[in-house]
């Protein structure tokens, strides 16, 4: 073997490069040179606007399909549709700051969540500010407003039971007590547009006993009304109205109803009041946003194909060599790679989300339906967080095709997860679903949702959070794959 | 030191197969290194693991004096061409070589200008699908010529070019070897590198066989050897014979003769009458001389055939 003999080198200076100074590195130059691959693929800068008019013509189709049968001739603000103001309420005016007083004896029927106690509210109509002040048989004592369910307190304590209710401002105080003189308080809540003269008085509720029956391709609900009756005593009112008569509040079903499920019986300074129906959020409701937004489902199927092929056809090409030539730390190219397609991916959503939304009103409006409003920050949220749903996913697709690397069994893999469950779920039983709608990466389509339904599996941002879990993960697997693999 | 590819001690197994075997060597500037080897022999995996593509299970690899996976702007310190068609196909040639610019923060000025040095003018707003492999090959020249890199590396660079690319690519290697950078280029035909390279480095099965200028080996290949034409072949064999030459008949009327000088043949058949119509000394060809060095890798093959499971 002969020792290596610089033939010619002595001829020649060794070369530096003329362009080195200018060269510069860093993770925003990367972002730049991964964001001109994306954009200079024709086809994909076109199936990111598929993903935009998939979801938007979904959103049109699903808006000329659906008609309110109601016989209003206006639209049902969205939002009023979302509750329900049943029960039974007697009540007292109560002419500026106030206090109500009563002690609940007993109380039958209605189910854990049967409600008897106080209630401050700003007039009879629907819908009004309220505060109430309740037992119930399986909750504790709660102090509710704004018909959404839960409330503070909860523990121990159903009746017998003291009960009283203050008004100073907007203001309304709950107060519990075992025996009408040490009072403990529950609560307080302010009230947004209380008018100055409210009403104040007892009040029953019970939610509906319902039965949900699922298979695939639909479901049936049935809706039986419970009727709780419970009997209140020591009722006071401060200051006394002078000459004021206990009124009730017309049953919203109409003038006949059966009185031996809605009605008052006095006798001496004991009432009895049966009711039934419940006040509170409406579970059954439609949540319109979400489904003005469903055509993200197979919108999203092309920015998953399109998150896949980015990774992929560097693969199959041999191409990730060069990325990598030119990039040799790879978790930065991965990163920039995923960031990009995110931004893509987010940008397709808003333009998709906006558009179903704005462009799907006019419909809903002809066909006798409410519109989400984007005034409504449930439904600003469920739109925005469409966009970063998208944003999300695409990271996650991003990860999976580094760790599947071919582009067939990525995108089954990724539109599997996150489609399968939703599917699935609506042939199992609830609470099953339940579960399978928490714990798979399609959790992160409750960021979509405007109103606590009874099928409701996770609240918005915990199912977001899933999804992003998921991300992390996945993303995690992908920067320790990348880096340790050969290329 | 910028313009050196060097490597050393590097080894590389896939599996039960060994791929690049303790091998040593350094592309030094201002000349074009030939790396041969039939095909299989670890040429492409070697070029992989000096870009820091693959992961050596032991030795280095360094790009002027610096192991390549630490490089920040690495487009400025070794360009290279692994594979021609290691491009999207729906992409415009352009877009190709600005995406790769962007990466190292490099002007789309230099974009135009390697465009033009790789003599791909017209061609660089077309989609590189529809590339014949010759424009491929300029295309991934000027990915390569991007950073103005002092060391370049390119896999099989020939392969399947016309007559007159490989002479293109040829003048080209030379001309960039001529500007003082370090040249390494590979291929399993050694007659490809016939007058493209000054030095050489040959493996076989991962292991290196020779590390020679090219000057040297041609030499060595040709040494003592001397073509002799004649009608009567069988009378000059055995007077060469008897004078201790080693003589090989190579047609009917062709010998060829070690042992002696052209000198000496010419007086011993004139001594003994036998006419000759043509004597020249052998001049080998780098063919012939790979031959010749991978005569000896065929046994080292079997030997090692034998030692691996």
């Amino acid at each position: 073997m002969t020792p290596a003999k610089p033939a010619g080198a002595a001829t020649a200076e060794p070369y530096r490069s003329t362009v080195q100074a200018e060269a510069r590195d860093g993770f925003g130059r990367l972002l730049i040179a991964e964001w001109t691959k994306l954009r200079t693929v024709p086809r994909w800068t076109l199936t990111l606007l598929a993903a935009v008019l998939i979801t938007v013509v979904v959103a049109l189709l699903t808006a000329a399909g659906t008609e309110s049968s109601g016989s209003g001739d206006r639209p049902v603000d969205s939002a009023r549709r979302q509750i329900i103001d049943l029960g039974h309420y007697t009540y007292l005016p109560l002419g500026g700051d106030g206090s109500v007083v009563a002690r609940v004896t007993s109380q039958q029927g209605g189910g854990g969540w049967a409600k008897a106690g106080l209630m401050i509210r700003g007039s009879a109509e629907r819908a009004t500010p309220y505060a109430a002040l309740m037992v119930t048989p399986g909750h504790g004592v709660r102090l509710q407003t704004g018909y959404k369910g839960d409330g503070a307190g909860g523990g121990a304590g159903s009746a017998p039971r003291w009960l009283k209710l203050t008004r100073a401002g907007a203001t309304v105080t709950g107060y519990e007590s075992a025996d009408g003189r040490g009072w403990r308080r529950v609560g307080s809540v302010r009230l947004k547009g209380l008018p100055p003269s409210a009403l104040a008085g007892m009040f029953v509720a019970a939610p509906d006993e319902t039965k949900v029956r699922r298979m695939f391709g639909g479901e049936s609900v049935d809706g039986q009304p419970s009727v709780t009756r419970a009997t209140f005593d020591h009722v006071s009112a401060s200051p006394a109205p002078p000459g004021a008569q206990w009124r009730d509040r017309a049953s919203p079903g109409g003038p006949a109803a059966d009185p031996s499920m809605d009605g008052r019986t006095q006798a001496g300074g004991t009432f009895t009041l049966t009711g039934s129906g419940d006040v509170g959020p409406n579970e059954f409701a439609d949540d319109t946003t979400r489904t003005t937004l469903t055509g993200v489902l197979i919108g999203q199927a092309a920015i998953v194909a399109l998150a896949v092929l980015f990774v992929t056809s560097e693969y199959r090409r041999g191409m990730l060599r060069t990325t990598f030539a030119a990039t040799p730390r790879r978790g930065r190219v991965l990163a920039a790679k995923a960031v990009v397609a995110g931004l893509a991916a987010m940008a397709a959503g808003l333009a998709a989300a906006f558009g179903a939304v704005l462009l799907a009103a006019p419909l809903q409006r002809s066909n006798g339906l409410s519109p989400p409003s984007l005034a409504d920050g449930a439904v600003l949220r469920a739109v925005l967080g469409t966009a970063a749903l998208l944003a999300v996913v695409a990271v996650f697709t991003v990860a999976v095709a580094v760790i599947v690397r071919r582009s067939a069994p990525a995108i089954t893999v990724v539109l599997m997860v996150l489609l399968l469950p939703q599917i699935v779920a609506t042939g199992l039983p609830l609470s099953a679903a339940r579960w399978l709608e928490r714990l798979t990466p399609a959790a992160g389509f409750a960021i979509q949702q405007t109103v606590v339904r009874f099928d409701r599996a996770i609240g918005p941002w915990t199912g977001f959070g899933v999804l992003c879990a998921y991300a992390a993960a996945a993303m995690a697997a992908a920067l320790w794959l990348v880096r340790k693999r050969d290329t | 030191m910028d313009a050196t590819i060097e490597v050393r001690g590097l080894r590389k197994r896939f599996g039960p197969t060994v791929a690049v075997d303790d091998l040593s060597f350094t592309a030094g500037p201002g000349r074009v290194t030939g790396f041969v080897g039939p095909n299989g022999a670890g040429k492409s995996t070697t070029m992989r693991m000096i870009m820091g593509l693959d992961r050596p299970d032991a030795g280095t690899a360094l790009v002027g004096g610096r192991p390549y996976r630490s490089l920040r702007t690495p487009l400025c310190k070794l360009g290279a061409m692994l594979d021609a068609s290691a491009v999207h196909p729906a992409r415009r040639a352009r877009d190709h070589l600005l995406w790769l610019a962007h990466a190292n923060g490099l002007p789309a000025r230099r974009v135009d200008e390697v465009i033009e040095l790789a003599g791909l003018g017209g061609a660089a707003r077309r989609r590189a699908g529809g590339f014949s492999l010759g424009m491929r090959q300029r295309l991934g020249i000027a990915a390569a010529l991007l950073g103005d890199p002092p060391a370049l590396m390119f896999d099989e660079p020939v392969n399947g070019l016309d007559p007159e690319g490989i002479a293109w690519m040829r003048g080209l290697l030379r001309s960039l070897a001529a500007e003082g950078r370090a040249v390494l280029v590979s291929s399993h035909l050694m007659g490809e590198l016939e007058g493209g390279a000054d030095h050489l480095v040959v493996i076989g099965r991962g292991r290196l066989i020779a590390d020679t200028a090219v000057q040297d080996l041609l030499e060595a290949a040709s040494a003592g050897r001397v073509e002799l034409r004649t009608a009567r072949r069988q009378e000059a064999m055995t007077a060469l014979a008897h004078a201790g030459a080693t003589v090989t008949a190579t047609g009917r009327d062709a010998v060829t003769v070690t042992g002696l000088t052209t000198e000496r043949i010419i007086t011993l058949l004139t001594g003994a009458g036998v006419a000759f119509t043509g004597i020249a000394e052998h001049r080998a060809s780098l063919e012939e001389a790979y031959m010749e060095l991978t005569k000896d890798a065929v046994e080292f093959q079997a030997v090692t055939g034998r030692e691996a499971p």
